[in-house]
């Protein structure tokens, strides 16, 4: 009896203790970190450090001068985990100043009230009169704005030259038909070599396939009497997956089962195996780096928009692009915003797009349509799809729905229309859960 | 106080007991430190999970740093999910697959290290602390890249050997073959710390007892099931359980190997508290399946448990 009481005493000192320690450990830590000089946590993506590092450390030096005594540490994230780190340190109160999303990621943040409002001093960042439309409405949640437009990136064809000439291909398709017969031309000149494709494509990848999703017409979801019904299911959408599963087992020989940075087509690309791939802007310079590219390509090397199944337009390509935010519980908002508005400005932005980006704004939009590398996805860009405008819309992303969805489909483990349905219904629950 | 109480009328036995009391007590002073130590350490996190798991806490909660109590509706949420019971019924065969054949495997490891001679017994044993050494991260990367869709090692050789056409065969295709290569994966490094344990108390076997039995006209295997087995079971048991509970638990080689984005088919218990979770910020109801999962593992193990008080009674 005795025992059992004296071992139930030192559980509880010793929570006690415990809930004391934790409780002390976060009240110290926060103390002795504000006397010191003042840092800036600044959260960008990892495709700046391989991209365009140059011209963050150009708007870091700049705005160093212009505070003294302020520190900026640029802390490069992935794309797989940065929200569960994030999410992370705002429960342990150590959160950045400074955060890339991407632009399907921010109307969740923004709708749980943990981004700064910025509306207030929109007008002083530099561009903001000529901002991006796509990337501004996904920085806008209540008519208020929650971020600030960093780059955008629309995908588009990437091919080789000689090979399409090889297989009798003179002009690149202007039609989604023309598309197709060109891929069996390819894979009647080239196709004995099992690891030729002639059109790359690795069976996750969403963007890509819900362009195909919107070009004829279907949707992800749309809302009905202010509820979310998911679309995937629709005849159009199935008429479109339906074609894009012929097309992908004919004339792809990537996995299925990996999305499109798993490898990078680019990579598979560069070793002479592929003769084209659906690619962002900053894949292009990312197939010649000498590194994990070839440069020996650039004389074979061309993009296209992809053409729609109808004569004449493009094939709507998702509208991807990032944007940068001040999480509500900086403590140096201010200096977070200076910072945002030396690494958006004209200058910063022009290097951007030169690393094969869509700039944030309009006005920069000539420099994109005067090179010829830039040019076709800055065209492409001009028909674009987004994904639904929904709070809840990043966990269907999360919760993979619609890679579980390609795959069984690519792979032939549910019919396209089973496939859907599932989906759908998923997607329909995920979007009407209340916050 | 009621020792007291009882003692009072035999004054006589009073030294003898306070002495009793405190041969007691010294023990469990003795263990206070630790105690404590593993109370903070541990304690405190499972007291927050059970507490989270009766809550709502999605993002808002996670800003003002203040869960709204729902009572048990994630519990009810997770039993009504038709997902749960499937990655359940997945969870539990894996286990059962990777824990046999890890003790199989490692106790075959362990009898030929009894076996052989000094210098490849030293050689093998090196082998399996290299392996056993070798972080989680880096050795799921190595053997991803052996079977790689495209550039891997593993399809060449295959081909090479003329064992079929595994030009871009895709090994996570179908997730049967896809859960073969994970399992090769968790059982290859976890069979180190079963053999070299296994072997440690096999060298503790008196040769005599073997000796006899042999003289008796006993076959190896009979010398291993009549006389071995019995005396390591206490053993065996401690490696199944513990077996049990990091194989019901794994998460690493899942997640690295589907490139941080398991399909549904591809769910393990843990990787399903983890993206129901963090990947969608429902931290509460992430810590009802979490702590499912300790429930369950607790129910598992303490079949297991028990049998070992009791061989422990019996001797």
């Amino acid at each position: 009896m005795k025992l059992r009481v004296l071992t139930v005493a030192i559980l509880a000192v010793a929570l006690a203790v415990a809930a004391s320690t934790a409780t002390g450990a976060t009240r110290s830590a926060a103390g002795p970190a504000s006397k010191q000089a003042t840092t800036l946590t600044v959260w960008l993506q990892n495709d700046a450090q391989k991209g365009w590092a140059d011209t963050v450390a150009a708007a870091t030096q700049a705005f160093e001068k212009q505070h003294p005594g302020v520190d900026v540490s640029v802390q490069y994230q992935q794309w797989g985990d940065h929200l569960t780190k994030f999410d992370a340190t705002l429960a342990g109160g150590n959160a950045p100043d400074v955060l890339e999303f991407g632009n399907t990621e921010t109307v969740k943040y923004s709708a749980a009230g943990a981004l700064a409002d910025l509306t207030s001093q929109k007008s002083t960042f530099p561009n903001s009169g000529s901002w991006l439309k796509g990337l501004k409405d996904s920085c806008t949640y209540n008519g208020k704005l929650y971020c600030i437009p960093y780059y955008a990136g629309a995908r588009a064809v990437i091919y080789r030259t000689d090979f399409y000439r090889k297989a009798g291909i003179t002009s690149v398709p202007k039609t989604l038909s023309a598309f197709v017969a060109d891929g069996k031309k390819l894979m009647k000149t080239f196709g004995k070599d099992p690891d030729f494709s002639a059109f790359y494509f690795p069976g996750k990848n969403w963007y890509a396939s819900m362009a195909f999703v919107y070009d004829y017409g279907g949707k992800i979801a749309y809302t009905r009497k202010h509820k979310w019904v998911g679309g995937l299911n629709s005849p159009q959408s199935i008429k479109a997956l339906t074609l894009l599963k012929s097309i992908v087992r004919s004339t792809s020989r990537a996995s299925l089962t990996t999305d499109e940075s798993h490898p990078y087509p680019s990579i598979v690309f560069a070793k002479d195996k592929v003769a084209s791939f659906i690619g962002n802007g900053w894949e292009w310079p990312y197939t010649l780096d000498d590194k994990v590219g070839n440069p020996a390509l650039a004389p074979v090397m061309s993009a296209y928009p992809m053409p729609s199944h109808i004569k004449g337009r493009y094939m709507p390509t998702f509208l991807g692009g990032s944007d940068l935010a001040i999480p509500v519980t900086s403590k140096h908002k201010d200096l977070a915003a200076d910072w945002l508005k030396a690494f958006t400005s004209t200058a910063s932005m022009t290097a951007i797009a030169k690393a094969g980006n869509i700039p944030n704004t309009t006005s920069l939009l000539k420099l994109n349509a005067s090179d010829p590398k830039l040019a076709p996805f800055a065209e492409a860009a001009k028909s674009s799809w987004f994904i639904p405008a929904s709070p809840n819309w990043v966990n269907v992303e999360n919760a993979n729905v619609l890679q579980n969805m390609l795959v069984r489909i690519f792979t032939g483990r549910a019919s396209v229309k089973n496939a859907t349905t599932d989906a759908s219904k998923q997607i329909s629950s995920i979007l009407n859960q209340s916050a | 106080m009621i020792e007291r109480a009882v003692a009072a009328p035999a004054a006589r036995l009073r030294a003898p007991a306070r002495r009793r009391a405190l041969r007691l007590g010294t023990p469990y002073a003795l263990l206070a430190p630790a105690a404590l130590v593993v109370g903070a350490v541990l304690g405190y996190p499972l007291y927050l999970l059970v507490k989270l798991s009766f809550q709502r806490y999605g993002l808002p909660q996670l800003l003002t740093h203040h869960g709204e109590w729902i009572g048990f509706a994630n519990y009810t949420r997770i039993f009504h999910d038709a997902q749960f019971w499937h990655v359940l019924l997945r969870t539990v065969v894996f286990t059962a697959a990777n824990v046999s054949l890890t003790m199989v495997l490692g106790t075959l490891v362990a009898l030929l290290l009894a076996q052989l001679g000094a210098f490849m017994r030293l050689l093998l044993t090196t082998g399996l602390v290299l392996v056993w050494a070798t972080p989680v991260v880096v050795s799921v990367n190595i053997w991803l890249w052996m079977v790689d869709y495209e550039f891997g090692v593993a399809n060449w050789t295959l081909t090479k050997l003329h064992l079929g056409n595994f030009v871009h065969h895709d090994w996570f295709a179908n997730s049967l073959s896809g859960f073969g290569v994970i399992t090769a994966v968790v059982v290859w490094g976890a069979i180190p710390f079963v053999a070299i344990t296994l072997y440690a108390a096999l060298s503790q076997v008196p040769e005599e007892l073997h000796e006899a039995a042999r003289i008796d006209g006993a076959t190896f295997a009979q010398v291993f099931r009549r006389v071995t087995l019995p005396l390591l079971k206490p053993i065996f048991v401690i490696l199944t359980s513990l077996s049990i509970i990091w194989d019901f638990q794994v998460f690493n080689q899942v997640w690295i190997m589907r490139d941080q984005r398991p399909t549904n088919d591809y769910y393990l218990m843990s990787i399903y508290s983890f993206v129901e979770s963090f990947r969608v910020s429902e931290y509460g109801f992430g810590s009802a399946i979490a702590l499912t999962m300790v429930l369950i593992m607790l129910v598992v193990t303490f079949v297991y448990v028990r049998q070992m008080v009791r061989i422990g009674e019996a001797e």
